[in-house]
């Protein structure tokens, strides 16, 4: 059945959205505010369920002053580092 | 913010309804938001437009089931009532559970939302056209078969049926793909 088929075939992108979410105090609601989306797509994006546009982590970025490529990886990103 | 409350004519939403189903102001409609419970709503509205299909094959069933008059008028409009406001009420809990996201403009949503409204009328789209290919072909063969139109029924239920069916078939994928939301 159609509706049964894989929810995001796409490649993952993984980051690290949470864990610099966290250290700047922001909860999902704030940086959901500040990079303009839904605060359950940031749950989504920190769960690595969804692969955001170059415009998205762009401004998520932004909004946890980080460089793109601190945030965001084609590998498995080590936590903490 | 404008006060004005938006209609989007062609979607058949308001702003300040997709607001507020974008919203936690629904938090008594939180029990909707787990994956279980909204496929168990789909299976429910499923069931339903079945039942309201099924009434378009009551003068058959009448016949088989050799119900008198009476008992067969009260069956009749007892089960046509709490088919289509089961419907109804079903695709009512079935919008808040996906947060009216299926009906919504892209305005109000975000890319990831977007997304996934599009790929549920994507799905919605195959679905419901197998749906109709199935029956056009029923309503083809049916003189042959007997399995359709037979004398005496009245399709319009059928057609009631298709009509809920369209309307919901986008939020019911959405509800049912979804993980908690």
């Amino acid at each position: 059945m159609l509706f049964l088929m894989s929810r995001n075939p796409e490649e993952p992108v993984y980051n690290r959205i949470e864990e610099a979410r966290v250290a700047l105090g922001l909860s999902r609601q704030d940086l959901a505010d500040k990079a303009g989306v839904h605060y359950q797509t940031i749950g989504y994006l920190e769960r690595e369920e969804y692969s955001p546009s170059l415009v998205l982590a762009l401004r998520i970025a932004k909004s946890l002053n980080k460089e793109v490529s601190e945030l965001f990886s084609l590998t498995p990103l080590k936590k903490g580092k | 913010m404008s006060k004005k409350n938006k209609i989007y004519w062609f979607e058949g939403v308001t702003e300040k309804g997709v607001k507020s189903l974008l919203t936690d102001e629904n938090s008594k409609y939180r029990w909707l938001r787990s994956q279980r419970n909204r496929r168990i709503l789909v299976v429910l509205m499923a069931l339903g437009t079945a039942l309201v299909a099924a009434g378009s094959y009551w003068p058959t069933l009448k016949t088989n089931l050799d119900l008198s008059d009476g008992t067969s008028v009260v069956i009749y409009s007892v089960t046509a009532i709490f088919a289509i406001f089961a419907v109804l009420l079903g695709y009512l809990f079935l919008r808040i559970s996906v947060r009216g996201i299926a009906d919504a403009p892209d305005e109000l949503l975000d890319e990831r939302q977007i997304k996934i409204r599009d790929t549920s009328f994507r799905y919605a789209y195959y679905g419901f056209g197998y749906i109709v290919l199935v029956l056009l072909l029923l309503m083809n063969i049916g003189p042959e078969v007997k399995l359709f139109q037979p004398e005496g029924n009245d399709g319009s239920y059928l057609i009631i049926s298709m009509m809920f069916l369209c309307a919901a078939l986008p939020s019911m994928i959405l509800a049912w793909r979804e993980r908690d939301i």
